[in-house]
């Protein structure tokens, strides 16, 4: 289970903030085009590099993790 | 942090949702809603020496179909008068008048209601959809610069 975070601003002119946080590669992506459906039109988007991270690296990197302890033993 | 987007907002809407944000920008800046628009709007006539402003809420859609052409929310603040309406091309109109205030003065306070309908429209239609996709609100508050601000997570597989 992953927790997924979203941070949203609504400034005094109606114009919104949204950071999206721990949500990697197309989930990201998908937060990010659901919420400019709901409030309106993209004017700027600054995507980090963990934003294009696939989202399964943590889990093969846990995965291969154990084999590798389960050959250990 | 994965990414950061900034958004102008867009409002196309049924006219009770207007309604909805209307009522709350209303309380928010002080404003006293008509129940009755139809007598208010028979009542009053434009005074001599009455300035008159109209600021049009440029990304806005009222749906047609939900709004009958005689639909109008009057408010009232003092002697300021808005008249919150759907224009010929669909877009949101507030026209503000009152006697003794210069069309600067007027312009100011229809723009300032603006700008607090879209806030207060954006945080009734985003709450909505968070709350139907299982979001959890961790934090809500009216930050010093007025803003709001919404946390909320969601657990995923």
């Amino acid at each position: 289970m992953a927790q997924h975070e979203v941070e949203i601003s609504i400034s005094k002119t109606g114009e919104v903030k949204v950071h999206v946080k721990n949500a990697k590669g197309k989930a990201c992506l998908e937060y990010a085009k659901w919420l400019t459906h709901i409030i309106g039109k993209v004017k700027s988007q600054q995507a980090t590099s963990e934003m294009y991270e696939p989202e399964t690296k943590s889990r093969i990197n846990l995965q291969q993790n154990l084999k590798a302890e389960d050959e250990a033993t | 942090m994965s990414t950061v987007l900034i958004l102008t907002p867009v409002i196309i809407a049924s006219w009770p949702a207007v309604s909805a944000a209307v009522a709350g920008a209303a309380t928010a800046l002080g404003f006293v809603m008509h129940k009755t628009v139809q007598e208010t709007l028979a009542g009053v006539q434009t005074e001599e020496g009455e300035q008159n402003v109209e600021v049009e809420l440029a990304d806005s859609e009222v749906l047609a179909q939900s709004l009958a052409t005689s639909q109008q929310i009057v408010l009232n603040k003092g002697d300021i008068r808005l008249v919150v309406e759907r224009d010929a091309r669909g877009r949101c109109k507030v026209c503000a008048s009152g006697k003794g205030h210069s069309k600067v003065e007027l312009k100011q306070v229809a723009e300032e209601f603006t700008q607090k309908l879209t806030q207060c429209f954006i945080y009734n239609k985003v709450m909505k959809e968070l709350k139907g996709k299982n979001f959890q609100i961790v934090n809500e508050e009216v930050t010093q610069d007025e803003s709001i601000r919404i946390n909320v997570r969601r657990w995923v597989d």
